[in-house]
């Protein structure tokens, strides 16, 4: 399935082409799409173009991990904190889980967020994401400028500060909304493993 | 005439303080190594381990976040498990193994967590399915059958979606007419999932109904004060963990629930992200029989000792405790807050030998238990308890609320710190009576409280307290007249002050205590009915009969202040209000000496009526 055109942004490549044109994800990394990627529809669903020139953060999160669960409110309140500048995106990478459970789930949590579901975790290799939670901020190009923890809330399995002391993900974003550098390009993530990585 | 000399027994503010735990799943053999599996598969290997040590948590409706009961659910989680599992994270299990053996280990062998990894490394097969065994049967509902006495909470506490995390009591009256035991209390605490964990206190004075902003709202805090005239609703520890059944207490040692006490519930919540609705109910389970044994709850601490300095990684705090009888040494558990790292206890025995009770070489607030002896550890008398807690207020500590650290200091607050042990012993009863023995150990513990800390309020009030129930009320005047120039305006203590000196008989002595007492607290029954004691002891009539009549007003139900008030009627000639209230002491209790007497003594003077009525 083809990503569809989105508020009628110009779609330069379509991802069938982009193996053929190597230069042009050297030169214009943006052109990424994958057909595996969709929204809850089951519409294709590519967060690079319906983004429409922001930054773009994906947040990968799973149903039933406890930790990605007592991020909901940090995730739901920074991706209003950044709507200015960034478009989040709340991914679910986990194949087993059924759009009517993703449905359920984001209710429960009071997510107000596209969801994209990633069962062939194409964003997840393109974010190099291992855990959820774990955060991926692209620049609104398409590169990957931070990978990693959201804060350091928590430091170990069952082991959590009673609050965070630094807070990488909103460090990354600052930088990106002010086209600095990021200070650090990735901070391991404390979560729920991913099956099925090396 | 006479009057009953009669005080009230003092009302003793126990500090119960406790809070609790979490870890679980029931007993059993340990699991041998599938040594003769070349390769490791969940059927044949790990399946029996997932069973016995994770499934009771991990399953629908219990705490755990996601279920644990079949290959699929496991083989999701295959790499986590056999991470979490060798860091000894999962299951959670806080003591290091020991000379003592607890109830429940949750303690994997090495064996098993190398299956584990050797499992999750080979890629998670599944096996033959005729190696599979039968799935683990779970009783659903309540884990003890249908409790005698289901009580709801009033109202629901509605936990925020974030935060950190919450403490909050929820008060569960009681109404039964007459005296129960009570053998286990299983707590049904709502939303497992953000329940860590549950600790059922006894409060016969509803003490904690003065916290709720209206009844039934339940009110917040991580540590209760409890006030008491007992000593002996201490002796037992109601606790909910997740995954298993609540400690049944053998029939002879049932706790005794008086008609009208409170439980108050005390619970640790953590916020999960979303919010949640949380409205606990508890079972209660009555024993056939009044209980033969009291167990004692011991408590060592030093809070006194916690004034901890930001960026000290190594804050040791001890306390020792030399046993006055022989005991059995029934349960343990160990209490700080989040600045504990090590938390360990040991016996010296008489003959000089050391053994360790219970090592928690890394304490975690959220799994802490009541650890229960698989078997009973006898300690001789002359035994010495040995507390040793580590504290860690440095920013390394990851569960330090406080950033940058701060200095840090005992208290009941979640940023403040304990350093407290209790240990449910059961003291011998052959040498002396088992309830003498308990006061006893009671006495010889405040003993050791004061003698460590004589600004320490408690007690010095506790040891007052303890001392006049033992009859030695000359000594237990010293303390009490310490713990009020402790607390100068205290209620309790100026009581307990003017009640140990009417009992002296220094009555003049005792009126400005008890006059101090109502002042703090004026619906003070027990003050009002002291002072009127003294007042009528000094020929004050109608003095006593006002703090008389305020002592019925308050407590319509004590036939002896009904009884004192007819008395001290009858000394101002006012026989037929006199005989009134001596009738109603009777109606309370018919066995009333006093008021039987009295009412004769009203009766014949009513009949001579015609004569003046002298004093005598």
């Amino acid at each position: 399935m083809f990503p569809r055109l989105q508020r009628g942004r110009f779609v330069p490549l379509l991802f069938a082409s982009i193996a053929s044109f190597s230069f042009v994800a050297q030169t214009a990394p943006s052109q990424w799409s994958s057909p595996s990627v969709t929204d809850l529809n089951g519409h294709a669903l590519d967060p690079f173009h319906h983004a429409v020139g922001k930054i773009v953060v994906l947040l990968f999160v799973r149903t039933d991990c406890p930790i990605s669960n007592r991020y909901a409110p940090t995730i739901q309140a920074m991706s209003a904190q950044y709507a200015t500048h960034a478009a989040f995106y709340l991914v679910y990478p986990i194949k087993s889980e059924t759009i009517a459970q993703i449905r359920e789930h984001t209710k429960a949590y009071g997510y107000h967020l596209p969801i994209l579901r990633d069962p062939d975790y194409a964003l997840v290799k393109k974010a190099q994401v291992q855990v959820t939670p774990e955060a991926a901020v692209f620049s609104p190009d398409g590169r990957l400028l931070y990978h990693g923890r959201i804060d350091d809330w928590y430091v170990d399995f069952a082991r959590a500060r009673s609050s965070p002391t630094t807070h990488d993900l909103s460090a990354a974003l600052d930088a990106a909304v002010a086209d600095k550098p990021v200070p650090i390009a990735s901070a391991p993530a404390v979560g729920c493993f991913l099956p099925g990585l090396p | 005439m006479k009057l009953s000399p009669k005080t009230i027994p003092p009302v003793a503010p126990l500090m119960a303080i406790l809070s609790f735990v979490l870890a679980g799943v029931p007993s059993g053999k340990p699991q041998s190594p599938a040594t003769a599996a070349p390769t490791v598969t969940f059927n044949h290997d790990i399946a029996p381990i997932v069973f016995q040590y994770c499934s009771p948590c991990h399953r629908p409706g219990e705490a755990a976040p996601f279920p644990l009961l079949s290959y699929e659910d496991t083989a999701k989680f295959a790499r986590q498990i056999a991470f979490m599992s060798e860091r000894r994270i999962m299951p959670p299990w806080l003591p290091a193994p020991g000379e003592f053996k607890f109830v429940g280990e949750l303690r994997l062998s090495d064996e098993q967590i190398a299956l584990f990894k050797r499992w999750a490394d080979q890629g998670a097969p599944q096996g033959d399915a005729s190696h599979l065994p039968p799935a683990p049967k779970f009783t659903p509902g309540w884990q003890l059958g249908k409790p005698d006495l289901i009580l709801h909470a009033r109202k629901p506490y509605s936990l925020a979606a974030s935060g950190t995390d919450n403490y909050w009591n929820f008060i569960f009256p009681t109404d039964f007419p007459d005296a129960r035991w009570v053998k286990a209390i299983e707590i049904r605490p709502g939303e497992k999932r953000v329940v860590h964990h549950a600790n059922i206190l006894l409060d016969r004075e509803h003490s904690s109904r003065a916290q709720e902003k209206h009844p039934g709202d339940g009110f917040p805090g991580m540590e209760l004060r409890i006030e008491s005239q007992f000593f002996d609703p201490d002796s037992h520890i109601f606790f909910w963990k997740p995954g298993s059944a609540p400690h049944v207490e053998p029939p002879n040692m049932a706790l005794r629930l008086d008609p009208g006490s409170d439980l108050v519930l005390n619970t640790h919540l953590q916020p999960s992200g979303k919010p949640e609705s949380i409205l606990p109910s508890i079972g209660i389970y009555f024993a056939d029989q009044p209980a033969t044994k009291f167990p004692v709850l011991l408590e060592l601490q030093n809070d006194l000792a916690l004034d901890i300095p930001p960026g000290d990684s190594s804050f040791v705090v001890t306390d020792s405790f030399t046993m006055p009888v022989d005991i059995d040494l029934l349960a343990i558990y160990p209490h700080a807050h989040y600045l504990g790292r090590e938390l360990a206890a040991t016996a010296t025995f008489p003959d000089g030998s050391t053994k360790t009770l219970i090592n928690i070489p890394r304490w975690d607030l959220n799994w802490q238990a009541v650890f229960y002896y698989a078997e009973q550890v006898f300690l001789p008398k002359d035994t010495i308890i040995n507390m040793r807690y580590v504290y860690d207020n440095s920013a390394s500590n990851i569960a330090n609320p406080h950033h940058p650290p701060q200095r840090v200091r005992g208290g009941n607050r979640s940023v403040d710190e304990m350093a407290h042990l209790w240990l449910q012993v059961l003291p011998h009863g052959d040498a002396v009576p088992a309830s003498e023995a308990g006061m006893l150990l009671d006495e010889a513990l405040w003993r050791h409280d004061v003698a460590r800390n004589p600004s320490d309020f408690t007690a010095q009030y506790n040891l007052g307290a303890i001392l006049q129930l033992r009859g030695q009320t000359s000594e237990a005047l010293a303390h009490y007249q310490a713990a009020v120039v402790l607390r100068p305006t205290d209620a309790i203590a100026n009581n307990a002050l003017g009640g140990a000196l009417l009992s002296l008989g220094q009555t003049r002595q005792a009126i400005a205590p008890l006059q101090t007492a109502i002042q703090s607290r004026p619906d003070y029954f027990a003050a009002h009915y002291n002072l009127g004691n003294a007042n009528a002891t000094l020929h004050e009539f109608p003095q006593a009969i006002s703090h008389f009549r305020k002592a019925v007003q308050l407590n319509p139900e004590d036939s002896m202040a009904e009884a004192n008030l007819g008395a001290a009627l009858a000394e101002v000639g006012e026989l037929a209000s006199s005989k009134a209230h001596l009738e109603r002491a009777l109606k309370l209790d018919p066995q009333n000496q006093l008021a039987q007497d009295d009412l004769q003594e009203v009766q014949r003077r009513l009949a001579n009526a015609h004569k003046p009525s002298t004093n005598k």
